[in-house]
């Protein structure tokens, strides 16, 4: 086992998650700043990839986070109706909730992916969805796939 | 003569096919071939029978370098499942395929979990009962989490990165494949990146892998692929109300944009 998650194994309390959030450009990436320039507290536990739009991410970039070791991935676009490109989450939410299935078969704790609608002016609830899902993750502790790669 | 070598020959003769994919005893073992108006006298060696090999990917290459011939090909359950979806991701023309049918016998269909172990058509064997629920899956589902992680993250761990499972696919025919990009999967690396390399394979199987287990055939490291894919099968079935293959006109749920179906309250479960 490596090092950083043996270590992190051993102490819960120490365990500060990495969350990768992919955000889209026109909805919640709007959505995180407004959080903050509103200077709202949340743990500073996620790493953020701006996409024009979440329809772009494929089921790929969420595994390459997690056998990056990631302890958990937030996507979190538009609103369905209000995707800037019109259908782009369409698509999101269906390769999501398949990868999320996935995961569960092969054991690998689907609850670390977090899929979500967040709108340009709901800084309040992205600051709450990042806590939430802060402490859940501290909760599953480090993800298996940091002693491999 | 045997009904589908008579088969074969009558569509030869008719001129509706200028060839046939067909498995031939060549050396004692059985091989695809391709059967012409020419060369009639191989139909002698055709093989019918338990040898199951799916053709589709030689019908493929085959009609890749010459569309303008109309081919036939021999066609279990799976592969008529296979065309039809190849047909819809305009891999091949309808106009240009035609199937001649085998039902595939009992001991066959459990083999292989097969829900549907006959074509629509056909003119060798008899209709058996299909298998609903795989024995497989449901093994899976009796073990914990961690246990399903260390099996699964095991059995990922004899992988050579050989390809076999995508050379084999009668689905995979993409020009360049995501699982082969240098910036995604690393080479000189093995085993190749565990769990990605198998997960994002099982991610391109949603509807298009059409159960023929070729995958698992092609293995040389004997790893459980095809009880992969046939769940990502079951998923998309119980989220998307969609088989793969069983519908001549409608488009997988990734093939297609549509209307949303589902909502935030179906995810994060």
């Amino acid at each position: 086992m490596g090092k950083e998650a043996t270590s992190q194994a051993m102490n819960p309390e120490k365990f500060e998650p990495k969350i990768i959030a992919f955000l889209c450009n026109w909805c919640s990436y709007a959505g995180a700043d407004l959080a903050g320039v509103s200077r709202m507290q949340y743990p500073p536990s996620t790493r953020t990839v701006r996409v024009m739009c979440t329809g772009t991410i494929s089921p790929h970039h969420i595994l390459k986070a997690f056998q990056k070791g990631a302890d958990g991935v937030i996507v979190a676009g538009c609103h369905i109706g209000d995707c800037h490109y019109l259908k782009g989450n369409y698509m999101t939410i269906k390769r999501v909730a398949i990868l999320q299935e996935l995961m569960k078969f092969t054991g690998l704790q689907e609850e670390r992916l977090f899929l979500n609608w967040v709108s340009a002016a709901e800084g309040v609830r992205f600051a709450e969805m990042v806590r939430t899902f802060t402490d859940k993750i501290k909760e599953l502790g480090p993800s298996h796939l940091k002693t491999s790669y | 003569m045997e009904p589908m070598a008579e088969k074969v020959k009558e569509l030869l003769n008719e001129g509706r096919i200028t060839g046939f994919v067909g498995l031939r005893k060549q050396h004692n073992q059985p091989a695809p071939h391709l059967f012409t108006k020419e060369n009639m006298a191989d139909l002698e060696n055709l093989v019918v029978g338990d040898v199951r090999y799916p053709l589709n990917k030689v019908l493929l290459k085959l009609a890749h370098r010459f569309p303008k011939d109309r081919l036939g090909v021999m066609v279990r359950g799976c592969d008529e499942r296979g065309l039809n979806e190849l047909f819809k991701w305009n891999q091949l023309s309808r106009d240009h395929v035609t199937p001649v049918g085998i039902a595939c016998p009992a001991a066959l269909a459990e083999a292989c979990e097969c829900y549907k172990p006959y074509p629509s058509e056909w003119v060798v064997g008899e209709k058996t009962e299909g298998i609903s629920h795989s024995k497989r899956l449901e093994k899976n589902e009796t073990l914990t989490q961690e246990k399903r992680l260390q099996y699964w993250l095991g059995q990922f761990n004899k992988c050579i990165k050989c390809y076999g499972c995508r050379d084999a696919c009668p689905m995979c025919f993409c020009k360049v494949c995501s699982i082969q990009d240098r910036n995604f999967i690393l080479t000189g690396k093995l085993p190749p990146e565990n769990p990605t390399f198998h997960l994002s394979r099982a991610v391109h199987m949603i509807g298009r892998c059409i159960d023929c287990g070729l995958c698992e055939e092609a293995c040389p490291s004997d790893i459980p692929v095809r009880t992969l894919y046939k769940e990502v099968g079951k998923i998309v079935e119980n989220l998307f109300d969609y088989r793969t293959g069983e519908d001549t006109k409608a488009k997988s749920p990734l093939n297609l944009l549509g209307e949303p179906t589902m909502d935030i309250s179906d995810v994060n479960k």
